[in-house]
């Protein structure tokens, strides 16, 4: 039983970090149609943002996850401007090819500035404690993770359904050019979508990071990935459905290795078999939201 | 009493909460020259969609040849005698128009990639009748001197005229012509009227157009249904639907009849 | 910006049914000579270079196939690395011999019966090409019923799932430590023939009334349809082709590196695979070949970059920064689909008679045609 809410308690922390990254992609994709494969990479530049943060301007934790998330959001905004945007009425594929060469370039960009080598990251105190529950001892930064992520989710939903912004941003997903047509100034909107999404996972990255505390420049792949999946899962371009997709993600993630430890060295693959079953039986996810052509 | 062709009763699809065509009935006879026509969104390319399987009916039947081609996918229902041309040119762009109509003749090609890969003589023998088959369906559509131009180059009455051939080298018996008049002058639009007479006199084929142009229906078709809100609201020769109360409320509204009591001018 | 395509547009050619015969005796004439100076290089030639033009020959071989499924038929696979590690592994595990195998099998012996024979070469490359066009048959099913950017994902789900199966399946792969001692049996004349085999299927089939097919899926899929063509066949035709070549092409590889493991077929293969078909052109078998030895020579001349140089003239010394390489090849397929979506060459490609008209036009005052 101990174990079972040890367990329960992981899945939650490691779903919430999902979720986290999930957002931006479904974000982005809702608005653009686009597969931002280069989300997981900017997670990486935020985490690397963080560590600097620490280990030279010696920031306290949340200031340095401040600054990540800033610089994250900037950096969003930059690659959608440079890379994305010029390729906004060209064919899809060309669009995507070009994320995977963004994502590429961050990553070996990473390799050259900060080296190969995976580097430590600093737990700060408040999220290194061991709390015991009778039987069970359950890492701070665990509990700390979900209820963080729930605060961020709750003040994005409200963004997105109680201001200007969020309406307009509801609306693009739906119909760009009527949108564009009304006078508003779709490209800022864009920019908040990327630079939302892209803090978000930053703040992910951050807590993954605290988790596994290890940070190298290839850290973003497998999460993104992960999480693209989980959104799609939950229904992508739906927010909700994102949380709920990173939700489910973590859980099944962690209930494998703990239920199933002899074929636990597959776990990767669990997220894009999710994935392709998804696409296969009911492409348009959890929440079912059917996109407009 | 000849068996009908083409025969649809019932047919319904929605979209979402609307209902796109609803409750279509619609028969064919072999040879015919029909029209489909009715004012913007009345559903007739829906008709077409859900005739060549493109879209997926919530109820009723269509019967081709006495055969219900329901859950058939489109490239079947090509293979059993029906093509179409559509409403907004899809034309392959980057063929030439040779290509365009050669692709047409795929789907009736009796050789394995392997023989083709291998250049064996049945495979060749099919292939030059095919090439032989297209420069005369092009040239029949008028297009004889552009076979080797890319698609995406033509002139849009040019590109209508190639979907046209394209169509036409999957052997149908049953043409559907999705506003093949659209853009064009009327120089070309009386071409095009010959061209559609001569396919069904000298090709036999039936067939079903949807088009705007009144005068080009009005001169060509033998036969008239006309849609509403995916309704038929009328049926008949072009002489009595041009003429039928509900034709005429649904395409100019029921203002007309109002401006006709009081008297005014019309 | 259109640079080689826009030497290749020259209007509409004389029809190839007309040239053929001569096309023919031309294309025979060239494989001889090319085949001549192989046979010269096997003897004589520097070996490095011999290394080189194997390695761009297996790599065009792979270009060539993985353009057939994205560029001519216009769907976005992202698992070329999986069918190439099937090739290999497949291929390596036919050919080890049974005490190799025991000897690279030490943390669980290899299942029975590949623990106890090895066949030659050529045998283990056609099983193993079939069995990677077969495992591209299955998994046709779950991949075309979607389409797009979720056809790309779907394709990089599996490339992954089969990553991880190599990693994991102790018993059949040797897992993370892969397998070693594989014979160096791969020569030039294995790389390039299995190139001009891959050539020769490929071009002809693209070339044929299917080829027209798959090009008329890709231009639009819907159209395609309604005139006839079973566009979920054709699609799984251009996959199951493009799987068996990359196949083989995987299992010249094991044979030419002597040692395979999961980590060579991730995802930077694929993408590899990508720019060299995007730097040719997507959708041109020319621009496969082109892009091919263009990043294969190419990779190896950057080379410099990453071992620290000086600029001539300023005499400014660059240190060494190991992964630029890969950091100007991201940075060039960017730049290429922004500012050069089509490659060098477009959708255009060789042939004999685009020669003729190139030559014929230089020639002064109507050199006859």
């Amino acid at each position: 039983m101990a174990d079972f809410l040890q367990q329960v308690v992981n899945g939650l922390s490691l779903g919430s970090l999902y979720a986290l990254i999930a957002i931006g992609y479904t974000l982005v994709y809702g608005i653009l149609r686009l597969i931002n494969f280069a989300h997981g990479d900017v997670l990486m530049v935020g985490c690397y943002a963080a560590y600097f943060g620490g280990a030279m301007f010696y920031l306290p934790w949340w200031a340095s996850l401040l600054g990540a998330m800033a610089l994250t959001a900037l950096l969003g905004v930059l690659i959608d401007q440079g890379a994305y945007r010029p390729l906004r009425t060209a064919p899809r594929i060309s669009a995507l090819i070009t994320a995977i060469g963004v994502s590429f370039l961050l990553e070996n960009l990473g390799i050259v500035i900060f080296g190969g080598r995976p580097r430590s990251f600093y737990r700060p105190e408040i999220f290194d404690r061991i709390i015991n529950f009778g039987d069970v001892r359950i890492l701070s930064l665990s509990l700390w993770t979900p209820v963080i992520t729930a605060g961020l989710c709750i003040a994005l939903l409200l963004i997105i359904h109680r201001t200007r912004t969020g309406m307009a941003m509801r609306a693009l997903s739906r119909d760009m050019v009527t949108v564009r047509l009304m006078g508003i100034n779709t490209d800022r909107i864009v920019a908040y979508t990327f630079a939302i999404g892209s803090a978000l996972a930053a703040v992910g990255g951050v807590f993954w990071a605290m988790k596994y505390p290890q940070i190298n420049p290839n850290m973003g792949v497998m999460p993104g990935l992960k999480a693209f999946s989980a959104a799609v899962v939950g229904g992508i371009g739906n927010v909700t459905g994102a949380m709920l997709g990173g939700l489910i993600l973590g859980f099944l993630e962690i209930m494998l290795v703990a239920l199933l430890p002899a074929i636990a060295g597959y776990k990767d693959a669990l997220a894009f078999l999710l994935l392709i079953l998804i696409l296969l039986f009911r492409p348009t996810g959890i929440m079912g939201q059917e996109l407009p052509e | 009493m000849r068996r009908s062709l083409l025969e649809i009763k019932g047919l319904s699809c929605s979209f979402g909460g609307l209902r796109a065509v609803d409750g279509l009935d619609l028969e064919l006879e072999p040879g015919v020259l029909a029209g489909l026509i009715g004012p913007n969104g009345a559903g007739k390319t829906t008709c077409f969609n859900l005739i060549t399987g493109r879209v997926k009916p919530t109820g009723g039947r269509v019967t081709f040849e006495g055969r219900d081609l329901a859950g058939l996918r489109p490239s079947r229902i090509n293979h059993r005698g029906i093509a179409r041309t559509f409403q907004n040119i899809r034309l392959f762009g980057d063929l030439s128009a040779l290509e365009n109509v050669l692709v047409g003749f795929h789907g009736g090609l009796r050789a394995s990639f392997i023989s083709a890969i291998l250049r064996l003589p049945g495979y060749v023998r099919q292939e030059r009748q095919m090439e032989k088959r297209a420069e005369e369906l092009l040239e029949l559509v008028g297009l004889g001197r552009l076979i080797n131009e890319k698609a995406a180059n033509l002139a849009y009455g040019s590109q209508r005229l190639l979907e046209i051939a394209r169509a036409l080298a999957t052997g149908p018996k049953l043409l559907l012509l999705d506003e093949p008049a659209a853009g064009m002058n009327p120089q070309e639009t009386a071409t095009l009227s010959r061209l559609v007479l001569r396919l069904r006199d000298e090709m036999g084929l039936t067939i079903l157009l949807i088009e705007h142009d009144m005068h080009f229906v009005m001169n060509i078709c033998q036969s008239l249904t006309v849609l509403d809100q995916g309704r038929v609201i009328a049926r008949g020769t072009p002489r009595a639907v041009q003429l039928d109360k509900a034709v005429i409320e649904a395409y100019l509204g029921a203002g007309i009849e109002m401006a006709q009591e009081e008297g005014g001018d019309a | 910006m259109r640079l080689l395509g826009g030497i290749f547009d020259l209007g509409p050619l004389p029809r190839r049914s007309a040239t053929r015969g001569r096309d023919n005796m031309l294309t025979v004439g060239f494989c001889l000579a090319v085949a001549w100076v192989l046979y010269w290089l096997d003897g004589h030639g520097d070996p490095y270079l011999v290394h080189m033009l194997t390695m761009a020959a297996l790599f065009a071989t792979l270009a060539v196939s993985y353009n057939l499924i994205n560029g001519v038929t216009g769907q976005l696979s992202l698992e070329p690395n999986a069918f190439v590690a099937c090739g290999a592994y497949v291929t390596a595990l036919l050919t080890l011999s049974p005490q190799e195998k025991m000897a690279s099998f030490i943390l669980e012996p290899l299942v029975w019966p590949l623990s106890e024979f090895c066949i030659p070469l050529l045998p283990a490359l056609l099983i193993a090409g079939s069995l990677t066009a077969l495992m591209a048959f299955l998994m046709g099913f779950p991949v075309f019923r979607v389409r797009g950017d979720y056809l790309a994902i779907v394709t990089l789900g599996f490339g992954e799932v089969i990553r991880v199966v190599a990693e994991n399946a102790q018993s059949v792969t040797n897992g993370p430590l892969g397998l070693k001692g594989i014979p160096r049996d791969t020569n030039i004349w294995w790389a390039w023939g299995l190139l001009g085999v891959t050539l020769f299927v490929i071009v002809r089939l693209v070339n044929s009334s299917y080829g027209r097919a798959l090009k008329a899926v890709r231009e639009d899929e819907t159209a395609a349809e309604a005139m006839g063509i079973n566009a979920f066949w054709h699609k799984m035709l251009a996959f199951c082709t493009s799987a068996f070549f990359e196949g083989v092409a995987g299992g010249l590889l094991a044979h030419l590196l002597t040692a395979i493991s999961p980590k060579q077929f991730d995802f930077l293969f694929t993408f590899t695979l990508l720019i060299i078909i995007v730097i040719g052109g997507l959708g041109s078998t020319t621009g496969a070949l082109l892009g091919a030895f263009l990043v294969t020579f190419g990779s190896e001349h950057l080379r410099f970059v990453e071992e620290g140089f000086t600029v001539p003239l300023i005499g400014l010394d660059i240190p060494a920064i190991p992964g630029m390489r890969m950091v100007i090849f991201s940075l060039l397929l960017v730049m290429i689909m922004i500012f050069m979506r089509r490659g060098l060459l477009g959708r255009h490609e060789f042939s004999w008679r685009w020669l003729a008209a190139v030559l014929g036009r230089r020639t002064p005052a109507g050199g006859g045609k």
